[in-house]
């Protein structure tokens, strides 16, 4: 096994990743603290430092932000939820918050590793040269993706909120649901995390938007309107969420669904590299995210 | 050689063997504690004594010197609460040597509490092995006995399920709204009425640091249902009395409210909840129905953001998570049975060494 491949340390990224999740649902019910969070956190911690690993080493080999095909970017969407959970943690402490985002981790970047296609060696063309024509333009496709992971923890949190409702609503104990946190706890959470998400996507539009129109900049017109599409789906979303018109169950449904749109628009606004061999490098690089 | 074997014993009586009324002739009244260690620890043979005295139980343990002392501790209990023999024979169990232990173990991790896993009988355990430790009448082998029965009952709460969810109705009522709102000490309560639940909810809301309890009644003469008027309930909790004209005007100030009346009347209808829910969509309301006939509308629950439970509701969760704590039961008394017979076989080697 060489642990120089990127592959094989995102897969121990996702093998890990899955050990937290399980892990995580069967010692929640322990009180020795210990136990209860700090072994799940520790692995959550090693398969995140195995995917940091991994990505970096591919993105030495494809020359920048490794977001060229779709197993990279949906690596970097988990990368991203994790990074996003780490942070929030500190900030909020929300039980089983950890394992669910490194369950999602772990499925998604076990698919993404499973199908060979999605893993295309775009960087072997003779006339590849980077994946980026310049920083700003990595900048605005990492800045996009990330906000993805960002959405990702929010459909998270959502998930976890459903969970949670369904059993008050069932006026049943349940086996998972008295260890998660309050319905209010996850909606506030959700309402912070689709905020945050949102700033990112609308400061990706606007990096990205600076280079697509500068002069000889390029952008597909069906990425840019499933991009400003989604943006404005999120951001309608979060007004609508703060002027309490749109809150609890439902709230929480369409966040899952926009993220569902949005991981499957990541196949509309796919990478230029892999898509247009004919047209020039910096229009297949611009186009990246 | 011969093994020089522990004289330890136990002479006790609790809810497993007496009612209310018998064990309120067996307790031991506060001020009589001291006089009652005074002639235990001058009984002839006793080494080492230690008695665990709360509502539920009443147990003395202790070690003699060469022979149990055990029938004379009992004919001085006998005296001392001027209790017939035959009804010591009924309402007492006695204990030697490694079941003593055994039996310690499992009150102080609470398996064999009326509310199974209940933790407050740890800290009554504490306090009991205190007490005696500052009498001086606790020893070598009780102090290992009561010091392990204490690492025997944290391994009990932390490896086991026996006090995996709430069994107490308050404590489910206020476990419920932490799983909805998260802080109870931030939750505004209001209760309507004042029945016992009423009452056990306040408890458990107030210990938990809710600072903003509210009661309110049809009149603050005497409720039917409750052992208190309402006022008497808003001033015992440190709460406000609401007048009950307002009430319904006020709901939407409130995150948690539980009626508990004996009007037999709808008191709070969809439409008023509905009214309510406008003014905080986004937050969640908690209602409570602890009345029989009902006081909240069923139709209620079909609200966004409101969460309708019933007293059935309440108590069939309060079951589940006894029959949970149940279903440990047996592996706990295994696990502490083997714990038990490890820390006599140390007892027995260590009375056996020459010392």
């Amino acid at each position: 096994m060489d642990w120089n491949e990127s592959r094989v340390l995102l897969w121990l990224a996702s093998i890990l990743y899955g050990i937290g999740l399980i892990s995580g649902l069967r010692l929640v019910s322990k009180s020795n603290k210990l136990i209860s969070s700090i072994l799940p956190l520790a692995i959550i911690i090693a398969g995140f430092v195995a995917q940091t690993q991994g990505l970096a080493l591919r993105g030495q080999l494809v020359k920048g932000c490794p977001l060229g095909n779709g197993m990279e970017r949906i690596q970097f969407i988990a990368w991203s939820l994790v990074v996003g959970y780490l942070i929030i943690r500190v900030l909020f402490r929300l039980n089983l918050l950890g394992s669910f985002a490194a369950g999602v981790a772990s499925i998604g970047g076990a698919i993404s590793l499973s199908i060979p296609s999605l893993d295309s060696s775009y960087w072997e063309n003779d006339d590849y040269t980077g994946i980026f024509p310049n920083h700003w333009v990595e900048l605005h496709a990492s800045v996009a993706i990330f906000s993805y992971g960002i959405f990702g923890l929010l459909a998270t949190v959502s998930v976890m909120y459903l969970i949670q409702q369904k059993a008050l609503i069932s006026r049943r104990p349940g086996s998972l649901a008295p260890f998660l946190p309050s319905v209010q706890q996850l909606e506030t959470a959700g309402s912070r995390l689709l905020l945050i998400g949102a700033v990112f996507l609308t400061c990706s539009l606007v990096v990205g938007s600076l280079d697509w129109t500068r002069p000889g900049g390029s952008v597909s017109y069906s990425k840019v309107v499933v991009i400003i599409t989604l943006w404005l789906a999120y951001c309608s979303l979060w007004w609508l969420h703060f002027r309490q018109k749109l809150f609890g169950q439902k709230f929480a449904k369409i966040c899952i669904v926009l993220f569902a749109v949005a991981i499957l628009s990541l196949g509309v606004v796919r990478s230029a590299v892999s898509d247009d061999t004919t047209s020039s490098p910096e229009s297949h690089t611009s186009d990246a995210n | 050689m011969p093994t020089k074997e522990p004289k330890l014993f136990l002479l006790g009586s609790s809810h497993k063997v007496a009612s209310l009324n018998e064990r309120e002739l067996i307790s031991l009244p506060s001020d009589e504690v001291d006089s009652f260690y005074q002639g235990l620890r001058s009984l002839p043979g006793m080494k080492e004594c230690l008695v665990l005295n709360t509502c539920n139980r009443t147990e003395i343990y202790g070690t003699g010197n060469g022979s149990s002392p055990l029938l004379s501790v009992r004919d001085y209990l006998k005296d001392f609460r001027q209790l017939e023999a035959d009804f010591l024979d009924r309402h007492f169990y006695q204990h030697e040597g490694e079941a003593v232990v055994r039996h310690a173990f499992e009150v102080a991790s609470g398996i064999d509490s009326q509310m199974v896993g209940e933790t407050e009988i740890l800290g009554q355990v504490k306090d009991a092995y205190e007490d005696a430790l500052c009498r001086k009448s606790s020893g070598k082998i009780l102090n290992r006995v009561f010091q392990r029965s204490f690492q025997a009952a944290k391994w009990a709460r932390t490896h086991t399920g026996i006090s995996r969810g709430q069994v107490n109705l308050g404590n489910v009522i206020s476990d419920l709204a932490r799983r909805i709102f998260g802080r109870v000490e931030e939750c505004r309560f209001l209760v309507v009425g004042a029945g016992e639940v009423a009452e056990r909810a306040m408890e458990s809301f107030n210990s938990r640091g809710c600072q903003s309890i509210t009661v309110t009644g049809r009149t603050f003469n005497w409720c039917p249902l409750s052992r208190r008027k309402p006022d008497e309930l808003a001033d015992k909790f440190g709460g406000f009395a609401l007048s009950f004209e307002k009430f319904q005007d006020s709901l939407h100030l409130f995150d948690v409210i539980l009626t508990s009346t004996a009007s037999g009347k709808i008191m709070i209808g969809v439409d008023q909840i509905k009214q309510a829910m406008k003014k905080r969509p986004s937050k969640p309301l908690f209602l409570i129905d602890a009345s029989v006939p009902r006081n909240i509308e069923g139709n209620t629950a079909n609200t966004d953001n409101v969460y309708l439970y019933n007293m059935d509701d309440i108590s069939a969760i309060a079951n589940e998570n006894l029959k949970s704590r149940m279903a440990e039961v047996d592996r706990c008394r295994g696990a502490l049975a083997s714990r038990a017979i490890r820390l006599w076989d140390q007892l027995l080697n260590q009375s056996s060494s020459p010392s």
